[in-house]
This record gives C-alpha cells, structure tokens and sequence, in this order.
C-alpha cells in the first residue's frame, strides 16, 4: 500500500549522509585511532596444530628494548568464552588446538620492538594427535580436539557428542516414501574451501582501562554490545564498565562479528597500565581470522516424470576448526538453504557441526547460504538436464509461490521469487543458453531471512531545528544509517541532511543487536520511525500551546506547523522547549515479530522461522578458455525482491558487492588449508576479484512489499553472496560440459577434474 | 636499523624537512610523522591498494615504497586532492553515484584513477577497469566506481 505513494524523501537516490569524509581522507577509521602513550602489541601464535605446553619462558623478552608487558594465559585469569560454547581461550592455557591459537602477547613502545621480542618467547611444545578432515574428526576412534568437551558450558540448543558439537534437523513427511514413489533419486557430494571476509582493514583495537574495573576500547567491531559482554565475561567485570566504540569501519561482511583484537589490547594494556594498540596483520588475516566454513554436503533428491520434487534428503557438514564459533548456527540455518525456496511435501535435512584442528570459523556474510545452495542448485541442473528439462523449467515447476508452505511449515507471503525468476531470466537472454561454442548461460536461485534481534533509537529535537538520532549500531558501509536517516526524515517532513546520526558507542547510543543479518536498516529504521512519531506527538501539544490552536487543527510543512497564517517553526519550538521545558526527546525500541512455523518439524533449529523472507536469482553469462580453463565473466544479473527500495543506489551497491564477492568464493578463493596450516597467507596467492575480473552487475529491483519492513522493505545485505557459486557452477556445465563440485571452480578443476 | 635520513619532500604543496629511520616507509611518513591518515593500511605489500597516493604525477603504493627514496619527490594524497574548498570530479562523482561504501579502499582507489586519468584522460571501461585492478574493493562490486571515473573523465575532459 505504502510504495504506490509519493514520497519526499524515501524511495530517493540522495546521497549518504558520511559520504564526503570518506572522499577526502577526513573519515577516522578504527585504524587511523590513536592515543597519547600508546603501546603496541603483538601476538605469539602457535606453530602446532595439537600440543601439550610444556614451558613458557618470557623472561628474554621482558628485557627486550620497549617491551613494557608480557601476557600469558598463566599471568591474568581470563574466562573462556564462545558464543555458544565456551571453548575459546584468549591465550592458551594448557594446550594448544590449532596452528594460529594466540600463546602470549608483547605490548612495547613500537610494533617492531614488540615483533622482535615475540621471538625472544621460548615455548617448549609437546605434540599431540589431531583430525584435520570433518568426516574423520566424526569417527569415534578419532583424536578428541576437546577431551573435555562434556565439561565447557554450552547454549541449551547444542547437542553435542565428542568432535561433534551442534546438531539440526528439520523433517517433513516420510522421505523414503518419497524415494519410492519417486521417477529417478539423484545423490551427490559437494564441498566448499574456506574463504575470508575479505574486508580491507584489518581487525584493529585500542584499549585503555579508565579505573581497575573499567576499559575503552575503540575497535572495528560490528557488534558494540556482544563485543561488551564478550569482554565483560573474559574479564570478570561489569558490561556497564566496559565502553565500547567504533570510530569507524572499513568493511565487516560478518569476519568482524566476534571478537578480533580487542581481548588481546586490553589484556596488554592492563598488564602494561597504558593504552595498548592491537592490529591484526595481513598474514594474520589470511591465517588466523574467522573465515567461512569449508563444508561437505551430501544431497539425496527423488522427482516424478514432470520433475516436481518428492524427497530432500540431505546433510550439511561443517568443519567448525578447534573452537566452535558460528559453526553450529551454520550448520543449523544450512538445512533451510539446503531446502530451497521450493515446495517439498516431503524432507529430512540435517545440519551438523565438527571440531576439528583447523583454524576456528565465523559468521561471513550469509553465513550458511553459499555452501548449500551451490549443492542444492547445481543438483537442480543436473536433475533438469538428466530429465532432458529447461533448468528454468524445472524451478518453476517447484519453487514456493504465495501462501506456499516452507519446509519449516511457514505460510510464504510476499513471495518475489518468481518474478525474479523471469525478470532474470529475460535480461540474461535465457532463451540462447549456450549461444557459442565454450559459452554458456546458468541461474540459481535462493531466499534468506531478515534476522530478528532489538534496536533501540533516541531522537532530540535540536536548536536549529535539525534532528539527533543516536542509535547503537556501526555504519558498516551499507548505507543502513542513512536509509533510517531517510525514514526519519520522511516523517518528520525533514530534508535528509537535517538528520544527524550518532552511532557506535555503548555508552550513549541505546542497545542494539548489532550491524548483520540483513537487518540493520529494517530494524533501526522500524524503531527510529515510531520515535519520531512520539517526538512529532510531543511538537503537536507543543505547538499548539504556542498558536493557541487546537493539536488536530495544525499543519505541518517546511519545518514548522501552522495554524492558519501562524507558525512556529520547529527550531523555535526546540528552543522554547529548551529553556522551559526540558528539551524536545524521544525514543522506541522496535523487534521484528516472529513468523509462525510448525515446530514439530524442527528440532534444535537455530532460526526455525525466516521473518520477512527475501527471495533472489542470479543469472550469468560466461566463457572458458578451451586451453587455459580459465573462465571470463561476460555478463552478471542479479534479480532480488527487496520489499521496497529506500535508497535504490545503495541498494544496488549491496547487490553489486555482493555478487562480486560472491563470484569471489566461485571462482579464485580458497584459504588453502594443509594438515591446519593455511599455505596462502598472502593477498597474492588469496586472490579477490578486482575491477578486472568482474563485469559491470546488473540489478533487477523486484518489490513484494513486506508487511513488517519499513515501507515494505525487507533485509538486503547478504543474500547477494548466496547464489554466484551455483550460478557460476551452473554456467561452466553449460559452457564446456563440466560439471564442479568443489568450490572453488578453478582452471585446473576444470581442465583437469 | 636506526640509522637516520633526512628527507625533503613536498606534501600536498607543503615542503617537509623531516628525519626518518632507513626501515620506514612512505606510508609510515605520511601517517605518523605527517598525521595524514588518508592513505590507508592493510596489507603492507603493495597487494591491495588501499595506500596509493601520487608521487611526482604517478600513483604508487606507498607501503612498500621507503621514505628515503622519495627525497624530493612531490607527493599528492587524497587530502591534497581538491582545489580549496572545491571537490575533485573524481570525489563529487564518487559522492553522487554512491561509488563509495565502507570508504577504506576510497582514498587509494581515488589517487589511483586521479594518476591513471592523466595518462589516459579519455579510457573506455574496459581500460578504467584495468587501471584500477591494483586496488581491491569488497564492498561495491566496482560497478558504481567505475561509472563514478567515467563521470569524472568526462567532466574534466569537458573543462
């Protein structure tokens, strides 16, 4: 109903509101930070992928030029931590589990001196047995990463049994009768590498502690307030003590969702009682941060003679590394991708969750999309081609229309899927698939969530009749803040440029669950809307007092409200407010309602129901080098129902990024891991698409509005990074008959697998 | 190590006479010595872009470019870019194409068309996109970024 309306200033292209710093140097990233007598801290990392600690000896490094502390995990008592198990230490305590685990830290005057003295730490490490692959680590007789695992705390959700830990189901009628009715059973394995973030400023933090019990830290987090109580729980001490605050940020894409350096700068700066600066290295980048699982996924799918789906098997397996991390929320959103956006009467999908003693993982941009939905869509190509069936054919022969039930037993509404599916089709001109010879054309399609979790907005009216919006989240680059910025301002009948937005310090912004899970704008616009319309609320009896008119009877245009040929205009109402009245302030909380689904379906489901779901496809259109293998992206289509375009330019530019680091995982990146040693810790041999490698993106905007979103919006942000890999996949089989089923799709696979 | 050069260099117009370790780099100059933060850090070996700044007309990568062989040199930055008050082409068409996300790739990858629009002040977009393959983006996709230096090519040609 909303989006046929004209707007002022939603729906418009206008320029983000932190635009012009960022153009000219004047931006303060996280990076660029500093304080007066700060320290610079390194990390001593393991060499070993499973050890006993037999010695540590600092004493050589406490004598080095500039050291001013040494750290280990036997001088400070620090708590485990983990966002669903505890089984993450700051330094390692007894033993090491994987190759990377952080040993000790050095603060000194410069970050050569505090380079150098890590050197002079002797460890004296005893070997232990250890599991690199997933589905040994799942054997019984295999070495336990954590022998203790019954012991460390766990979120009632995890199920956990030796090297697993997390296991999901979901479960939908009787999938061996669907095999036995079914025309042909189709069963493959694929796997997917580990891939980074890749988001250009390294993980960086300051802390400083203000008093014995209290710290700063001024860091490039995504999430203030989990990195608060993370860090409240390390230390032993208050969250309300702990201020966290994000000068600014140079990319997140879900690799700067947990903690990064912040642990180790304030562990330093404590022993050290000086400020301390942490900042990861490109190596420790490509080594030791939380990259996306490498998974294997095993998919069973039976089909009748047309095609239609009558049975999804399927299983998930995540390597988790030696901490568990994201790994179980993966493994547990995984089986709703490895279901699809399709109807199946009926399915048994299980996500699971393994330690091994490879690097611990993360939560990257769709965490759980691009694995199962490079299995689940490049399964349905090989269907339709078996079954002599256009793939554009067989999708919409299955995919989930509105009123649709999901396998989660959720009604569908709003469902763009198959305009989408059209709209993509036709721009990448389906109808010639394989137009030359090593040339060819492939789709794929995907839905996501628009995650739930609480954010909080506070509004004041200011003197020049402008307005403050402080809210708690970190303005990742997606333009979020000024899409709410945009909200606000259409209903305070303000210019955009009149919003000032104050964000990322959990100190004075209200709580919010943080900057991820496609739903920053959606739910800090949600909540700042119903705030401003408390504050408008207040301007009316306000206004009305002044003109001695009645509330009902004001108009409100350019900045004032009017009462026939009088006005006040809103500054004037700030300042009256502001001598007599104690200012003009507002604040709402919004969390996004869940959906309804059918429990009995599902068992220890992270996310059993998708609020506002978003439905996507990817259309692409490339050639293989006969010779070299190597495959030129000639066009890229992306076509997604985004509910309503508050912004369209930086709509697209979540679409446009998306997509390419999409195409990214597809095609050239793999943390290339060998007995837990990672073999290309460098930014020439991990290789991200550059303005070379990729064509100009082309977006198709479909909106389907959502009912809960504002002005029908819907959560925008990952579902771009779900569907290159199967598209690109899809497109490679068409192009020279190849067909991959490892991730990523490299010339030598190609030429050779 | 600690051995000391002095170093003549011109910043954004500004001539500098400064003392710097033979291990520091350009970068390290700018930064700390200067507190010009606008050329970024990341990868430190002249893989990623981020530090690209102009020296005497022509971009390099100033991570792993040594501070003392640039004596003399005349070193533009991206907080030297505009004329006054008034924006580079390059900057306003970053702003209203929205070429521009998280920001941290922006400083690099705008010194680096400025530099390559010298040498070729009218490219097609095949070639912008190989002039700007040395700088890496995650946010945009480098869609928006190359209309943005086609704009701004075609409004400094129009000058």
């Amino acid at each position: 109903m909303t989006a046929a309306k004209e707007f002022e200033v939603v729906g418009k292209r206008l320029n983000r509101l932190d635009g012009e710093g960022k153009v000219t140097g004047a931006a303060v990233y996280a990076s660029d930070f500093a304080l007066p007598g700060m320290l610079h801290g390194k990390i001593l990392r393991s060499p070993h992928a499973h050890a006993r600690i037999v010695r540590i000896d600092t004493t050589a490094a406490r004598k080095m030029p500039g050291v001013r502390a040494v750290v280990t995990g036997a001088s400070q008592k620090l708590n485990r931590f983990g966002n669903f198990i505890k089984d993450f230490e700051v330094f390692a305590s007894e033993r090491v589990y994987h190759v990377g685990q952080p040993v000790a830290g050095i603060a000194a005057d410069t970050e050569y001196a505090a380079k150098q003295a890590l050197r002079a730490i002797e460890v004296e490490y005893a070997e232990l047995p250890a599991v690199f692959d997933v589905m040994e680590a799942l054997d019984k007789a295999a070495p336990l990463v954590h022998p203790d695992w019954q012991s460390l705390k766990a979120a009632p959700i995890i199920v956990r049994e030796g090297n697993r830990c997390s296991r999901t189901v979901i479960k939908v009628g009787d999938v061996e009768e669907g095999f036995r009715n079914s025309y042909r059973v189709y069963e493959h394995v694929f796997r997917t590498s580990a891939v980074h973030a890749g988001y250009t400023e390294p993980r960086v933090a300051v802390a400083q502690w203000t008093a014995s019990d209290q710290a700063t830290i001024w860091c490039n987090t995504q999430l203030l307030f989990d990195t608060q109580s993370t860090l409240a729980e390390i230390f032993g001490i208050s969250p309300s003590h702990i201020r966290v605050i994000v000068p600014g940020i140079g990319g997140g894409f879900g690799g700067k969702l947990r903690l990064g350096m912040e642990h180790y700068a304030m562990a330093l700066a404590r022993a050290a009682k000086r400020p301390v600066r942490v900042m990861s290295s490109s190596e420790e980048e490509l080594t030791a941060a939380l990259f996306r699982q490498p998974t294997t996924i095993e998919l069973k799918t039976g089909v009748d003679r047309e095609g239609h789906i009558l049975a999804k098997q399927g299983r998930i397996v995540v390597d988790a590394g030696a901490c568990s991390g994201s790994g179980p929320l993966v493994a547990s959103t995984g089986t709703m991708i490895l279901a699809g956006p399709y109807r199946l009467p009926n399915a048994n999908l299980e996500g699971i969750s393994v330690y091994t003693n490879n690097h611990p993982n993360g939560s990257i941009r769709a965490p759980s999309g691009p694995m199962p939905n490079f299995a689940t869509e490049s399964q349905m190509d090989m269907i339709a081609e078996d079954l002599g069936l256009d793939p554009l054919e067989l999708r919409r022969r299955n995919i989930l229309r509105e009123g649709d039930i999901a396998v989660n037993g959720q009604k569908m509404t709003a469902v763009g899927l198959e305009e989408c599916l059209d709209k993509a089709a036709v721009a990448i001109g389906w109808d010639h698939r394989k137009p030359e010879h090593n040339r060819g054309k492939g789709l794929a399609c995907g839905w996501w969530m628009t995650s739930r979790g609480s954010s909080g907005s506070y509004l004041k009216l200011m003197q020049d009749g402008t307005l403050t919006m402080m809210v708690g989240v970190v303005e990742m680059g997606t333009g979020a803040l000024t899409g709410a910025a945009q909200v606000v301002a259409e209903e305070m009948g303000m210019k955009l440029t009149d919003i000032n937005v104050v964000s990322a310090d959990s100190l004075t912004t209200p709580y919010d669950f943080g900057s991820q899970g496609s739903r920053t704008m959606f739910a800090v616009a949600n909540a700042s809307r119903e705030a401003a319309r408390d504050l408008l609320g207040k301007m009316r009896v306000r206004a009305a007092k002044a003109l001695g008119a009645d509330e009902q009877a004001l108009a409100m245009r350019d900045k004032a409200f009017w009462s026939g040929e009088k006005k006040i205009t809103f500054a004037e109402l700030a300042a009256q407010a502001n001598t007599a009245g104690g200012g003009l302030i507002a604040e709402a909380t919004y969390i996004a309602p869940a959906a309804e689904h059918d429990a009995s379906r599902v068992q220890n489901h992270f996310s059993p129901s998708w609020p506002s779901p978003s439905f996507h496809v990817h259309a692409t259109d490339l050639s293989v080098d006969d010779v070299l293998g190597e495959v030129t992206i000639n066009r890229y289509v992306v076509a997604q129902d985004v509910g309503y375009a508050i912004n369209p330019t930086y709509l697209e530019g979540q679409l446009e990024g998306g997509a390419v680091q999409g195409v990214g995982q597809a095609l050239s990146e793999e943390i290339i891991i060998a007995n837990g040693h990672v073999q290309n810790g460098n930014l020439t041999d991990y290789k991200m698409p550059t303005a070379m490698d990729v064509p100009k993106i082309e977006v198709i905007l479909v909106t389907h509005p959502s009912v809960a979103g504002p002005y029908g919006a819907k959560g925008v942000g990952e579902p771009p990074t779900i569907q290159p890999p199967a598209a690109v996949a899809n497109a490679v089989a068409a192009a020279c008959g190849k067909r991959i089923m490892h991730l990523p799709i490299t010339a030598e696979k190609i030429l050779l697998g | 190590m600690s051995t000391t050069h002095e170093l003549n260099l011109t910043v954004n117009g500004e001539e500098w006479q400064l003392s710097v370790k033979g291990t520091e780099t350009l970068l390290e100059v700018l930064r700390k010595h200067l507190t010009l933060t606008g050329a970024k850090s990341n990868c430190l070996e002249g893989e990623c872009g981020v530090c690209a700044v102009l020296m005497n007309g022509r971009v390099v990568n100033s991570c792993i470019l040594l501070a003392a062989q640039c004596e003399g040199a005349q070193i533009t930055t991206i907080e030297g870019l505009a004329n006054g008050e008034t924006m580079h082409a390059l900057q306003t068409a970053f702003l209203n194409r929205g070429a521009v996300q998280c920001g941290y790739c922006i400083p690099g990858m705008i010194m680096t068309a400025a530099g390559y629009l010298k040498e070729n002040p009218a490219p097609t977009e095949e070639e912008i996109r190989e002039g700007l393959c040395g700088t890496l983006c995650r946010c945009t996709g480098y869609t928006k970024i190359v209309e943005a230096v086609q704009e701004a090519a075609q409004t400094m040609g129009a000058k």
